[in-house]
Formats: C-alpha cells, sequence, structure tokens
C-alpha cells in the first residue's frame, strides 16, 4: 500500500489539531488568569463563582462539553452562527480555562505570603501588587503544570472529531475509509501525535531542570 | 427557548443505568490497569536496562497519545487483521492500557516520596523485610499516591465517555441517542453533565472519607 497519497491530508489535520490547541491554549489561559485570580482573591463572591465554574467543568467529560457547545449552545444562542472549528476552539477553551484556572491559582498560592504582604506595607494597591509582586514569581510556578496540560489539551481535542471538525484523528477516520487499513493508518496517526506532544513534554522537562 | 425537563424525565432510568455502564468499565480498567502499572513501574525501578527501556516506551507512546486513537487502533486497526474485540472489550483493554501507564508513574512518585531512611529504620528495628515492606514503605507509599490515584480515577471515569465513539452504550452514548429522540438538546446534556458531575464528585468525596478513616496513626 502506497502511503505517501495518504500522508498529506493527515498533516493536514495535524496542522489543524495544532491551530485549534494553540487558539484554545491562548484563551484557556486568559480565562484560566482571571479564575484563578479569583479563586486566590480576598473576595467570597468571586472565589464562590470561579470555584463553581472551575469545580463544575472538571467534573465533566471534555466530549460532553463538546457536545453541549455544538448541540446545545446554538440553541442558547441563536444569533451566533457556529462554524465546527468555532465550536471546538469554544469548547476546547472551556475546558482548558478550568484546569488552567487550577493551576494559575496553585501558582498564586505558592509564592510565600511575606511578598504579598511586603508589598502591602509598601502601600501597593491590590492589583499592583499582583501585576508587580505576585504574578511574575507565580507564573514560573505555573509553567510547568501548565505545560503538562498543553499534552493533556492536544489529546482531548481529539474529541473535537466527534463533532466533525476534519482534525488529525477525523483526517485519520476519513483515510481509513479510502485505504481501508485502520491499522497502519491509526499507527501513523499516533505517530504524529506523538511528534506534537513529546516535544511538549521535553519543554516541560527541561525548564523544570533550568528552574531547579 | 424555553426549558421543559417533563419530556426527558421518563428517561432517567435508562440515563442511570447508562451511567452504571460508565462506572463498571471505569471499575473494571481502573483496577486491571492499576496491577498491569503496578508492574510497569517495578520494570521501570528494575535493574534491566531492557526492562527499564521497555517500560519507559511503554509509558511515555501511552501518555503522548489520545485515549481515542488508542482505542481506534484496538477496535478497528486490530478488526483489520482479524483480532476483533466487540465494543465493550475494546473500550475495557483501552483504558486498561492507557491506565496502567498513568499509575505507573503515580506508584514512582509515591513510592519513591517515602524517604529511604524509613526503611533503614525498619531494617535498624529488626523487622523482618516484609514488615518493613507492608508497614513501612506500603503504608505510607498508599498514603502518598491515594489524592492522585483518585484524581485519575476520576479523569478514567470522565474519559470512559470517549467509549460512545466506538458504540458502547454508556451515559454519553445514551444521551446522543436521547437528544435525537426527544430533540431536548440543552436538557439532556444539562442532565447528563449533572449526572457526570455528581459521581466524580462523589468519588472525590468517597476517597477524602477513606483517608481519613484508613490512615489515621
Amino acid at each position: 500500500m502506497d502511503f505517501v497519497q495518504y500522508l498529506p491530508p493527515l498533516l493536514r489535520g495535524a496542522g489543524l489539531t495544532l491551530v485549534i490547541c494553540v487558539a484554545a491554549g491562548v484563551l484557556g489561559s486568559l480565562i484560566g488568569v482571571v479564575l484563578g485570580t479569583a479563586k486566590a482573591s480576598p473576595s467570597w463572591i468571586a472565589r464562590a463563582i470561579s470555584s463553581l465554574y472551575v469545580n463544575f467543568i472538571r467534573g465533566v467529560p471534555i466530549l460532553i462539553i463538546l457536545l453541549f457547545t455544538y448541540f446545545a449552545l446554538p440553541l442558547m444562542l441563536p444569533a451566533l452562527t457556529f462554524s465546527r472549528g468555532f465550536t471546538a476552539v469554544v469548547g476546547l477553551s472551556i475546558y482548558s480555562g478550568a484546569y488552567m484556572a487550577e493551576i494559575i491559582r496553585g501558582g498564586i498560592q505558592a509564592v510565600p505570603k511575606g511578598q504579598s504582604e511586603a508589598a502591602e506595607a509598601l502601600g501597593m494597591h491590590y492589583f499592583v501588587r499582583l501585576r508587580y509582586v505576585i504574578f511574575p514569581q507565580a507564573m514560573k510556578i505555573a509553567v510547568p503544570p501548565g505545560i503538562g496540560f498543553l499534552i493533556a489539551l492536544v489529546k482531548a481535542s481529539s474529541l473535537v472529531s466527534v463533532i466533525g471538525f476534519v482534525d488529525l484523528t477525523r483526517a485519520g477516520r476519513i483515510v481509513t475509509t479510502l485505504n481501508q487499513e485502520p491499522l497502519t493508518t491509526f499507527l501513523i496517526v499516533g505517530a504524529l501525535y506523538f511528534v506534537i506532544s513529546y516535544p511538549i513534554s521535553l519543554l516541560g522537562t527541561w525548564y523544570e531542570r533550568k528552574l531547579a | 427557548m424555553t426549558l421543559y425537563f417533563g419530556d426527558i424525565l421518563p428517561y432517567l432510568p435508562v440515563m442511570l443505568k447508562a451511567l452504571w455502564v460508565s462506572i463498571y468499565v471505569t471499575l473494571i480498567s481502573f483496577a486491571a490497569g492499576g496491577v498491569l502499572g503496578i508492574f510497569i513501574y517495578l520494570a521501570k525501578a528494575s535493574r534491566f536496562k531492557a526492562l527499564q527501556l521497555f517500560s519507559n516506551g511503554y509509558i511515555e507512546v501511552i501518555r503522548n497519545t489520545p485515549l481515542l486513537v488508542q482505542l481506534y487502533l484496538i477496535y478497528f486497526g486490530l478488526g483489520s487483521i482479524g483480532i476483533n474485540f466487540n465494543p465493550l472489550w475494546s473500550v475495557l483493554i483501552g483504558m486498561t492500557l492507557n491506565n496502567s501507564a498513568y499509575t505507573a508513574e503515580i506508584f514512582r512518585a509515591g513510592i519513591s516520596a517515602v524517604p529511604k531512611g524509613l526503611r533503614e529504620a525498619g531494617t535498624a528495628l529488626g523487622m523482618p523485610f516484609h514488615q518493613t515492606f507492608r508497614y513501612v514503605i506500603l503504608k505510607p507509599g498508599i498514603r502518598n499516591v491515594l489524592p492522585a490515584l483518585t484524581n485519575q480515577f476520576i479523569v478514567l471515569f470522565l474519559f470512559s465517555s470517549i467509549g460512545s465513539v466506538i458504540a458502547l452504550d454508556e451515559l454519553t452514548s445514551t444521551l446522543q441517542n436521547l437528544n435525537s429522540q426527544t430533540l431536548r438538546t440543552l436538557e439532556i446534556f444539562s442532565v447528563g453533565a449533572l449526572l457526570y458531575f455528581l459521581t466524580s464528585a462523589a468519588i472525590a468525596f468517597g476517597s477524602r472519607i477513606t483517608e481519613r478513616l484508613a490512615f489515621r496513626w
């Protein structure tokens, strides 16, 4: 079987997997910074709202979140048109926001309390303290688990194939209907996921070693 | 649009039955994957280079590829060369293999977190090896890994939803069927999400109780 002709669609799928992961990773990190800060904040309302979101999303499968964004969200927001790619990014961002929030919260709370107290004693306002004293230290702590989550995100993104977005997994399914060779095809698909995900984990190991 | 749960109320028993299938495949693959994980860990911790290489490769390959692709390989891939498993068996095998790689890493972290001095102290007190292992290494080791194992159990439970993609009749695929039957999309998926959430919250709660009761000393 000549596999060369099936490689371009698989690589295209891999490219789209990368694109939605980067988009969802960035959006998820933004959600995570806001909710993670809220979870570590002194305001109980902010803590309650962010905890509700984070705990609920972390207790629901990503597939359910994606099916919800695909089937139910357009019913709730009839004014918007949802393409499959948009749905995929929205679903994955909702998902990664919750995990990133937990990671950022951990980072913020790992910064010694004296840092915040010293900044307060210097007369710095809460947000100034966060921006110049807490965040620079917290982000450094949050990077390794954040990288760990990115790997989970790449793997979870394979589920956008279920709502019909042609990512790497979906491309694999389409190719198998053409060549009738699922074993070889999915071995290649798996290898391509490994090629995306393993360098990220190496990056994490490198960063941790640099930090230590 | 208005929410109306009356239409889906009669289907609640069907959903709960499907939820049980999700829990059941999770329990089996968690147990089987846990046992396999111990062996993978022992291979990684052994003195033999070949065993270390194998278990490292196994762990990295499993942990860097999606469970969905692993299930496709088992269900469609092996099927194409004459090794046929039904959806239930494919999911059980896939989740067991997947879980074993993660639990092996959890065991490694937990055991290596038991300070070496403790083991030496056990030996110095004249305890025979099996006693040292049981009371000084295993029990604190299990206490170390219990939170991580609980987390892994919840993750595995949530990922059992992927079984729906290869037509295992668990909660997610039942929700999709009910959605196309009743067209109560919002209600079906909200109730489904709630069922998943409540189950994983119950698992977390149960684990915290166990930790309190079994590891008081």
